[in-house]
C-alpha cells in the first residue's frame, strides 16, 4: 500500500441536486430491495403474529417464509400475488382503515407510514422478489467493484465505498492532513494519543510507506491489545465484583489479562473464540487455556441470603447462552427463553439446546460472596513456583532422613518409666494467620485477612473487620479442638483503629454452645445474660492504635474443666478491628515427656487425646492379641519419632523444616491470584425446556443441539462447547465472521455496518454497505482470522483516512455519515479520554497487566448503594503512581457503583453484555473535566511539561502544550486567545498565591517546586482548558 | 436572589444569547436548550424529549417517590388485620400458603408461627383508612392518600425485586422508571438535571439492604437519561464544585476561552457535536450556581422548617431529602426518587420498625401538605413503597413482644397523592393473613403504568427496540393504568 493519498488533489464540488434525503437506515434509490426496505417492515409491523412463532401465529401464515407468504392462508385468501396488487390481501389488509380489518391492528402499536406502504406496494407489483435474511446467508466472496475514480482508493475497501457514494451522487473527502490522521489512527490503534516525537516523525518522513509504517509501528505496541481488550470486556461483561446483592470483590483479572495478551499476540479470531467458549475441553489444555474460560463465568452472581439455588443456576446459564449468541453471533437468543423468537428462526427447543452445552458447571451456582467460588484458577507466579519446588526438595530431604534415623533407631524400653510432666505454662497456638484444621470459617461477611504490616501483630496476617453496627467473625468444627485444664487462660492480640474504634468488642467461646462471651467497652451487644458467663464485662475498651493482649480465665466464662472448645467468635459494634494470634496458656495442655512407649500407649488408651493420627490410635485400641508384629512397628516408629523424648533432638528440627515448608507453600499458595474459570461435571447435567421461562416448571428433556436453521452441527465434532465452537467458527457459519467484522469496523468509524452491532436478526437494521461487509469477513476467514490483518486494512484504506470536515449540507443528507463521505469524527470514550489526560501531562503509568486498582473517586459513593456487611461497602483509594495513574482498563469496577470517570461518558457498568456504547453530549460530563481532581491533577502536569520542556518563551510553550494535545500547532487567534488567558489568570493568581498554591497542590503526583506557584497555576488552568476542548475530547 | 448568582447568570445567558446569534444549525438547537425564552410566555417547555409526547394531556408534571427499601411490613402500618391477634403462635393454615416458594431464610424453619401486629390501629380521616400507631402523621392525611393494599410482585429476594419494581426487570440492564420518564418527556429545566436522586440515612436495622446504580440507572437508554445522585456530603452534585483555588470567575474565564476556540473548531470543521458540547458547558456552569441555591435551605421560613421536624436541618437525613425534594420540582426538576433504606425487618420488628416510621413519617406528612399549600400537589404526583411485602408469620422467635418478618410477594402496601390520583381512597384488601390479595390486584407493572399514565404516557406506546424488541417499562404481559385510582 502507498500512501499517495497525501498527494493527490479530490476536491470535486459535491453534487447535491440527485439527491433525496434518506433515513439512517434506508438511503435513497428508486428500485426497492427486499432485504433493505421490504423485509424490515414486514418483520417490524407483521411478524409478531405473522412470523416464526408457532404458538401465536395468525391466520394460519408467516411473512418471513416465501412459500408461506404465496400459499393460501387460512381464511383462503393469499397474503401476496407478486405483480398482482388486487389479490394480495395484505395490500388490502395494510390500506384499510376499518379498525377491524386493517394491519397492523390499532391495538399492536404499530402503523405503517404511507411511504412505507407505497413502498411494500412497489414491491408486490414489481414481482415480490424475496431474498431470505441477509445475515443468515452463508459467506460468498463478494466482488470488488471497479473504482469509479481511478485517483482514489488505495484498498478494496474504498471501492466499496466509492460505488455507494456514488450512487448517492457524492464523491470521498480530502485525505485528512498528517497531524489529524496521527493522532486519530494512534487513538485507534492504541487508545492513546500519539506524542510529539511520533507526530514530529511522521510529518518528517515523506516516504510513500510513511502512514504504513505508523500503522505497522502500533499495531506492535502492547497499548494495542489494552485498546483492543477494552472493548472486547465490555461484551465480555469483565467486572471487579459479584455485580449483585452484597457485590462482594471477585478476582478475575487474569482473564482481563488474558484477553490483552491475547491481541498483543495476534491470536487468530478462532483460537480466541475456542479458548474462551471452550478451553477446559481442548485436550491437555495449558494454564492460559483455562483462564480464558473465565468468559463464561463474567457473568453477575449472587448469594442473596434466601436464593433458591436453582433459580440463580437457570439465571447464570442463560446469562451464558444470551451472551454467547449477542457477542459471537449477533443473534437476540433472549426472547426464544419463554417463547418461540417472533422475529427470528428460533425456537425454544434450540434455546434450551444451547442451555445445555452451558449448564454442566462443576461449581455452586451461588457465588458465596467469596472472591472465588469454584471452579477456579490459581497462578502461582514463577519465583513462587521456584521457590515451592525448592521447599519440596528440603522437605523430601527431611522426610528421607527421618526415615533413615527410623530405620537406624532400635528401641529399648526403659526398665523404669521416667516420664515427667512439664511445668511451666506454655501457650498453645491455635489461630494465627488462619483458621485451625476443620474450622469452617463464617460471620456477617466472609473473614478478611490484611497483611499490611503494621496492622498484622504475628506472622503475615491478621483477620479484620468494619462493621456499621453488629458484626462478627467466627468459626466452629475446628478438627483439634481445645481442651480446658485447670486454670487455663484464653488469649488473643487486638488493634483497634483509632480513626474508626468500635464502641464494643466480644470474644465468644463454642464448646457446644456460645454461651462463653468476654466483652470491653460499651454494652451494646445483648447476647447472653449481663453480668455472667455468658455476657461478661472485661472492662474498658483497650487503647486504641495500639496492639493488646487480651486474656480470659477459661472459668469466668463458664468453661469447666474438660470442656472443648471448637469454635471462636471475634463480634464488635461498628468500627475497624484487627484480630492476631489467639489461643490458650495451660499448663496441663502442653503434652508430657515420655521415655517410656509402654506409659505413653497407657496413656493413649486411657485419655484418647485427638492429636494423634487416626491410623496410629486404631492401632492402639487394637486388643493387644491382635496387635501384629507391623502393628507393633508402627506404632513404635511413631512414638519415637514424635513422642520419645530421648530422640526429640534429632526428630524435631527435621519435623520443624517440614512443617515450616508446608505453610511456606501454604501461604504462597494462598497469596497467589485466582480467576474463575469453567469446568465440565464429569457427567453432563439434564436440561429441560422451562416452560415462560421460569425455573422451576420444567417441561420436555432437551439435549445439546445448535439452531439448525443457522447450520448444521459440524460432522464428526464432540457435541459439548468444543463442538459448539468448530460449528461458530464453520467458515459456512453465515454470522460468526461478520459480526466480528462489523465490531472492528465499529471501532474506527463509531458505527458498525450494520449499526446494531447487537442484532444482525430481522429486527436489527440492515447494513449500510452489505458486499463490503461480506467481502471483508470472507477475507477474515481466507486470513486465518488474523485480527491485526483487518484492522490493518481498515487503517490503511482512502475511507478512514478522509478529512472529517462536515459542510452544512453533507450534514443534513448524511448525519450519522454511514456513507462516509467523510472521515470518521465523535467524541472519545471514557477510558481514552482519561488516558490522553494522564499521557499528555506525563503521569501515565505505562504497566502492563496486574490486579485492578483504585484511583480516587469521590468520598461516599460505595457507601451511599452498598449492603453494610459488604467488602466493597467502603471505598479506599489507592495510593502511588504506580496505582492511581494506570490505564483506565486497569480501574476497580464494582459493577452496583461503577466508576463515575467511565459512566458519565457512557461506559457500561459491566453488569450485562454490551457491544456498542451510547455517545452523549451533558453537562455532567463538562463538569467532570473541568472539576475531577485527577483531571486536575493532569492539568497541572500538562501545564509544567509546558513550562519545562516547551521552550523559553510564552509562545513556544503555547505551541507546545497546543500540539502535545492536539497534534497541529495552532492557528494565530488560537495562539492569542489562549495568551490572552494565560496572562489574565496570572493576574489572578498573582493576586492570589494561596489560591495558587492550592489548585497546584492537588493530586496525588507533587508540583515542581522550583516553579513559581502562581505561573504554573496560570498554566495549570491553560492545560484544564485543553483538557476540556471538543478537539482533544474528540477524535477529528 | 443573591446578587451573585444574578450576576453569573446574566452573564451566562449573555453567553447563551450570543451563541445564539452566531447561528446555530437545527440540531444544536435542540440541545441548546432554549426554554427559558419559550418559558416567558409559556410555562416551562419540555426539551429533549420524544415528538409525540406525551401522548395525552398530562395530569402530572412531577413525580416525587419515596422509595422504602427493604421492604415495609405492611400488617403493622397499614393492612390492620385484627384476628390474628387468635391466632398467635398458630401456625399459618397450608391452604393460605398454597404453593407460595419460601425464601431459603426461613424455607427450614420447622414451623410458620403466626405474629399478629403488636401496634394498635385506628380508623383515620373521612375514608376510615386504618393507620398504626407507627404513623400518626401519615394517619392525619388519609384523606389525601389512595392507599393500595394490593401490590404484588414475582420476586422474592431484594436485588431482584428492587430491580424489577424500578426497572420492570428482575435481572440489571434495563432502563429505571426515571430515565425512562427523562427520554420520553425531556427535561423542563436548564440549570438542574430532570431526574434527581437521594439516598438519605436510617436508623432502623443497620445491616440495610444495598441499592444499585441500576435502579436509577439508564439501562439500555442513553447515559445522558440516568438519575444523578444529589448528595448530602461532599459535592452536591459530581464534580460540580471549582477545585480549591479555582474561584467562579476563573472559571467564566476559562470557558469564555473555551467557548471562543471550541467555536473555532466548528466553524472549521463544522460538528454539530461540538456547538452541543459549547451549550452542556454552559449548563455546566449554571448548574454550579443553581444546585448550591437549591441545596441552600436558609431561605426556608421556620414555619415550613418545623412541619418537616427536626431531621430537616440534618444533611443526608430522610426529612431534608423531603424537603429538597420540593424545592427540585419547584424548580421544574421532573422526577425525584428517594431510596430510604433499613426496611429489612427479618427480626426485631419491634425495636426496628418505629424507628424507621419516625424517620419518615412526619416528613412524608410535611412533603404531601407543603406541596398541597403551594397549589402543587394536583400537578406532582407522590408515591411511598418498597419493593415487596413481609410475612405474617414470623422469623426467628416469636413472642408477645417482638417478632421478625421474611419476604412477601403476593401482597403489599404503597400510596399514591396528587398528580391526578383519586385522594382518600383505599383500595385492594388481602385476605386475614395479609397474605393473599382478595380483591382488586394490582401488580408491580399496573402500578408503574399509572404513574406513566398521570404523566401523559400510555404505558404500551413508550417503547425502545432493544435487540429486535419493542421493550418497555411494564413487561410484556397484559398489564395497565389501575382506573380506580385515576381522577
Amino acid at each position: 500500500m502507498t500512501s499517495h493519498v497525501f498527494h493527490k488533489a479530490c476536491l470535486f464540488p459535491i453534487c447535491m441536486a440527485a439527491l433525496v434525503c434518506f433515513s439512517t437506515t434506508t438511503f435513497a434509490d428508486d428500485a426497492v430491495d427486499y432485504s433493505r426496505d421490504i423485509r424490515p417492515l414486514l418483520s417490524n409491523n407483521c411478524y409478531h403474529c405473522h412470523g416464526p412463532n408457532e404458538q401465536d401465529r395468525e391466520g394460519g401464515f408467516r411473512l418471513d417464509q416465501l412459500e408461506s407468504t404465496l400459499a393460501e392462508a387460512d381464511s383462503g385468501e393469499h397474503p401476496i400475488v407478486p405483480g398482482n396488487l388486487e389479490k394480495s390481501e395484505i395490500i388490502r389488509r395494510i390500506m384499510s382503515t376499518d379498525p377491524d380489518e386493517m394491519m397492523p391492528p390499532p391495538e399492536s402499536n404499530k402503523s405503517l407510514k404511507p411511504k412505507e406502504i407505497e413502498k411494500i406496494k412497489q414491491w408486490v407489483t414489481e414481482g415480490a422478489k424475496w431474498r431470505d435474511h441477509w445475515a443468515y446467508i452463508p459467506l460468498e466472496k463478494s466482488e470488488v467493484p471497479t473504482a469509479i475514480d481511478a485517483n482514489w482508493g488505495i484498498n478494496p475497501i474504498d471501492n466499496f465505498i466509492a460505488q455507494r457514494l456514488d450512487q448517492s451522487g457524492l464523491t470521498p473527502a480530502a485525505p485528512a492532513n498528517k497531524t489529524r490522521l496521527i493522532r486519530r489512527i494512534t487513538f485507534d490503534l492504541t487508545g492513546l494519543p500519539a506524542t510529539l516525537a511520533e507526530v514530529d516523525a511522521f510529518l518528517k518522513d515523506d516516504s510513500p510507506t510513511a502512514y504504513e509504517k505508523v500503522v505497522d509501528r502500533l499495531l506492535q505496541s502492547n497499548h494495542y491489545g489494552e485498546h483492543m481488550a477494552r472493548f472486547w470486556l465490555d461484551a465480555a461483561r469483565y467486572g471487579d465484583t459479584h455485580g449483585l446483592h452484597l457485590d462482594n470483590y471477585r478476582e478475575m483479572w487474569l482473564y482481563r489479562d488474558w484477553v490483552v495478551n491475547a491481541f498483543n499476540s495476534n491470536m487468530p479470531y478462532d483460537q480466541f473464540t475456542t479458548e474462551q467458549l471452550a478451553g477446559d475441553l481442548i485436550p491437555d489444555a495449558t494454564e492460559d487455556q483455562i483462564i480464558a474460560t473465565g468468559f463464561n463465568r463474567c457473568h453477575v452472581t449472587t448469594s442473596e441470603g434466601g436464593s433458591i439455588a436453582e433459580e440463580v443456576y437457570v439465571r447464570n446459564v442463560v446469562d451464558r447462552v444470551v451472551t454467547t449468541g449477542t457477542v459471537f453471533m449477533g443473534v437476540s437468543f433472549e426472547c426464544s427463553r419463554c417463547h418461540d423468537h417472533k422475529y427470528d428462526p428460533f425456537t425454544m427447543n434450540d434455546f434450551y439446546s444451547m442451555f445445555a452445552y452451558f449448564n454442566s458447571m462443576d461449581g455452586n451456582p451461588l457465588d458465596k460472596n467469596i472472591k472465588d467460588p469454584a471452579p477456579i484458577y490459581r497462578q502461582i507466579p514463577q519465583a513462587g513456583r521456584d521457590e515451592i519446588a525448592k521447599l519440596k526438595t528440603e522437605t523430601e530431604t527431611a522426610q528421607q532422613a527421618i526415615k533413615d534415623y527410623l530405620a537406624k533407631i532400635e528401641y529399648v524400653e526403659p526398665e523404669e518409666s521416667t516420664d515427667a510432666i512439664a511445668n511451666e505454662p506454655t501457650e498453645v497456638v491455635w489461630i494465627d494467620d488462619g483458621l485451625p484444621e476443620g474450622a469452617k470459617g463464617e460471620g456477617n461477611s466472609p473473614w478478611e485477612w490484611t497483611e499490611e504490616k503494621e496492622l498484622v501483630y504475628s506472622g503475615s496476617q491478621a483477620s479484620t473487620r468494619t462493621a456499621t453496627g453488629l458484626s462478627q467473625h467466627f468459626f466452629t468444627g475446628a478438627k483439634t479442638p481445645l481442651v480446658i485444664y485447670e486454670g487455663d487462660k484464653l488469649f488473643t492480640y487486638v488493634y483497634l483503629d483509632p480513626k474508626n474504634p468500635p464502641k464494643e468488642i466480644m470474644l465468644q467461646w463454642n464448646d457446644g454452645n456460645w454461651n462463653h462471651r468476654a466483652y470491653w467497652g460499651g454494652n451494646l451487644i445483648d447476647w447472653g445474660t449481663d453480668n455472667s458467663a455468658s455476657r461478661k464485662r472485661k472492662g474498658d475498651l483497650p487503647e486504641l492504635g495500639k496492639w493488646v493482649r487480651l486474656e480470659v480465665p477459661a472459668s469466668e466464662v463458664g468453661l469447666k474443666v474438660g470442656a472443648k472448645i471448637n469454635g471462636w467468635a471475634f463480634t464488635q459494634f461498628d468500627g475497624t478491628v484487627y484480630w492476631d494470634k489467639a489461643g490458650i496458656v495451660t499448663r496441663e495442655g502442653r503434652p508430657k515427656e515420655y521415655r517410656s512407649l509402654k506409659s505413653w500407649i497407657a496413656e493413649v488408651k486411657k485419655s484418647k487425646p485427638a492429636s494423634i493420627p487416626k491410623n496410629i490410635s486404631e492401632l492402639i485400641k487394637k486388643a493387644d492379641d491382635k496387635q501384629t508384629e507391623a502393628d507393633l512397628k508402627k506404632i513404635t516408629s511413631y512414638f519415637v519419632e514424635n513422642i520419645f523424648q530421648d530422640t526429640k533432638e534429632t526428630f524435631t528440627p527435621l519435623q520443624k523444616t517440614i512443617k515450616k515448608n508446608n505453610e511456606r507453600t501454604a501461604q504462597i499458595t494462598k497469596a497467589s491470584p485466582t480467576t474463575l474459570i469453567f469446568k465440565e461435571t464429569a457427567e453432563p447435567k439434564e436440561a429441560f425446556i422451562l416452560t415462560r421461562g421460569e425455573y422451576d416448571q420444567k417441561g420436555d428433556a432437551v439435549t445439546r443441539s445448535t439452531p439448525e436453521s443457522l447450520l448444521s452441527f459440524p460432522e464428526g465434532a464432540p457435541n459439548n462447547r468444543l463442538g459448539l465452537a468448530q460449528w461458530l467458527l464453520d467458515p459456512k457459519h453465515p454470522l460468526t465472521s461478520r459480526v466480528a467484522v462489523n465490531r472492528f469496523w465499529q471501532q474506527f468509524f463509531g458505527t458498525g455496518i450494520v449499526k446494531t452491532s447487537e442484532d444482525f436478526g430481522s429486527q436489527g437494521e440492515v447494513p449500510s454497505h452489505p458486499e463490503l461487509l461480506d467481502w471483508m469477513s470472507k477475507q477474515f476467514i481466507d486470513s486465518d482470522w488474523d485480527i491485526k490483518a483487518t484492522m490493518k486494512q481498515i487503517a490503511m484504506s482512502a475511507t478512514y483516512r478522509q478529512s472529517s470536515d462536515i459542510t452544512p449540507e453533507l450534514y443534513k443528507l448524511d448525519p450519522e455519515n454511514r456513507l462516509l463521505a467523510r472521515g470518521p469524527r465523535y467524541r472519545l470514550d471514557a477510558e481514552m479520554i482519561r488516558d490522553q489526560a494522564l499521557h499528555v501531562s506525563g503521569l501515565l503509568s505505562s504497566s502492563l497487566g496486574g490486579p485492578s486498582v483504585k484511583p480516587p473517586q469521590p468520598d461516599g459513593l460505595w457507601l451511599a448503594v452498598g449492603y453494610s456487611g459488604s467488602n466493597t461497602v467502603r471505598f479506599k483509594p489507592d495510593t502511588g503512581s504506580e496505582k492511581v495513574h494506570r490505564r483506565t482498563l486497569y480501574t476497580f469496577i464494582k459493577r452496583t457503583s461503577p466508576p463515575p470517570q467511565m459512566t458519565t461518558f457512557d461506559a457500561p457498568s459491566r453488569e450485562a453484555c454490551i457491544v456498542r456504547r451510547e455517545r452523549t453530549n451533558t453537562p455532567m460530563q463538562a463538569l467532570l473535566l473541568m472539576n475531577d481532581p485527577q483531571y486536575i491533577e493532569s492539568a497541572r502536569g500538562l501545564g509544567q511539561r509546558a513550562i519545562l520542556e516547551g521552550g523559553e518563551d510564552t509562545a513556544s510553550r503555547i505551541d507546545f502544550i497546543f500540539r502535545t494535545c492536539t497534534a497541529r500547532h495552532p492557528t494565530t487567534s488560537e495562539a492569542d486567545e489562549l495568551t490572552q488567558l494565560l496572562k489574565d489568570n496570572r493576574t489572578t493568581f498573582e493576586k492570589n498565591p494561596e489560591a495558587a498554591t492550592k489548585l497546584i497542590s492537588i493530586g496525588e503526583s507533587v508540583a515542581n517546586k522550583d516553579i513559581n506557584p502562581a505561573e504554573l497555576a496560570a498554566w495549570t488552568m491553560l492545560g484544564n482548558l485543553m483538557l476540556n476542548l471538543d478537539e482533544v475530547v474528540s477524535k477529528n | 436572589m443573591d446578587p451573585r448568582r444574578e450576576y453569573l447568570q446574566t452573564i451566562t445567558r449573555r453567553h447563551f444569547f450570543q451563541q445564539g446569534a452566531l447561528g446555530l444549525g437545527t440540531a444544536a438547537l435542540a440541545s441548546m436548550l432554549p426554554e427559558r425564552a419559550q418559558a416567558a410566555t409559556n410555562g416551562p417547555q419540555a426539551v429533549g424529549g420524544l415528538p409525540n409526547l406525551p401522548h395525552f394531556a398530562p395530569k402530572a408534571k412531577r413525580a416525587i417517590y419515596l422509595f422504602m427499601a427493604g421492604a415495609p411490613c405492611q400488617m403493622d402500618m397499614f393492612d390492620y388485620k385484627p384476628t390474628m391477634n387468635d391466632w398467635f403462635d398458630k401456625d399459618l393454615p397450608e391452604s393460605i400458603r398454597n404453593g407460595q416458594r419460601l425464601t431459603t431464610m426461613t424455607s427450614g424453619q420447622k414451623r410458620f408461627p403466626i405474629a399478629p401486629s403488636k401496634f394498635k390501629f385506628k380508623q383515620h380521616g373521612k375514608s376510615g383508612a386504618w393507620v398504626s400507631e407507627l404513623l400518626p402523621n401519615t394517619a392525619k392525611m388519609v384523606d389525601d392518600l389512595a392507599i393500595i393494599k394490593s401490590l404484588n410482585t414475582e420476586a422474592i429476594n431484594h436485588d431482584p425485586a428492587i430491580t424489577y419494581i424500578t426497572t420492570g426487570h428482575q435481572l440489571p440492564g434495563r432502563a429505571s422508571l426515571g430515565s425512562w420518564l427523562s427520554y420520553g418527556l425531556g427535561s423542563m429545566n436548564q440549570d438542574l438535571p430532570s431526574f434527581v436522586v437521594m439516598t438519605p440515612k436510617w436508623s432502623g436495622r443497620q445491616q440495610a439492604q444495598a441499592l444499585y446504580n441500576r435502579l436509577w440507572g439508564s439501562g439500555f437508554l442513553a447515559s445522558k437519561y440516568a438519575g444523578v445522585s444529589l448528595r448530602s456530603k461532599g459535592d452536591p452534585i459530581l464534580f460540580l464544585s471549582n477545585p480549591d483555588g479555582v474561584d467562579a470567575q476563573t472559571r467564566r474565564r476559562m470557558l469564555d476561552s473555551l467557548s471562543k476556540l471550541n467555536q473555532n473548531t466548528f466553524d472549521q470543521i463544522g460538528d454539530p457535536e461540538t456547538q452541543s458540547r459549547i451549550a452542556q458547558y454552559e449548563m455546566a456552569f449554571r448548574m454550579q450556581t443553581s444546585v448550591p441555591g437549591l441545596t441552600d435551605i436558609t431561605d426556608e421560613p421556620k414555619n415550613i422548617l418545623d412541619m418537616y421536624g427536626p431531621d430537616v436541618t440534618d444533611p443526608g437525613s430522610f426529612a431534608s431529602s423531603c424537603l429538597l425534594a420540593r424545592r427540585m420540582v419547584e424548580r421544574d426538576v421532573r422526577f425525584v426518587q428517594i431510596f430510604h433504606r433499613g426496611w429489612d425487618q427479618h427480626g426485631d420488628v419491634a425495636g426496628s420498625l418505629p424507628k424507621q416510621c419516625k424517620d419518615i413519617d412526619q416528613a412524608c406528612w410535611a412533603l404531601v401538605q407543603d406541596l398541597k399549600q403551594r397549589g402543587m400537589l394536583e400537578d406532582t404526583l407522590v408515591v411511598w413503597g418498597g419493593e415487596f411485602g413481609r410475612t405474617v408469620y414470623s422469623q426467628g422467635k416469636l413472642t408477645k413482644e417482638n417478632y421478625g418478618r421474611d419476604h412477601h410477594p403476593r401482597c403489599f402496601t404503597t400510596w399514591m397523592a396528587g398528580g391526578g390520583i383519586k385522594p382518600g381512597m383505599v383500595h385492594g384488601e388481602t385476605d386475614e393473613f395479609s397474605y393473599n390479595i382478595v380483591k382488586d390486584p394490582v401488580h408491580i407493572h399496573d402500578m408503574n403504568a399509572t404513574i406513566l399514565d398521570r404523566l401523559g404516557i400510555d404505558h404500551k406506546r413508550l417503547t425502545y427496540k432493544v435487540l429486535g424488541l419493542d421493550t418497555r417499562l411494564t413487561g410484556v404481559e397484559d398489564h395497565g393504568p389501575v382506573k380506580e385510582l385515576l381522577l
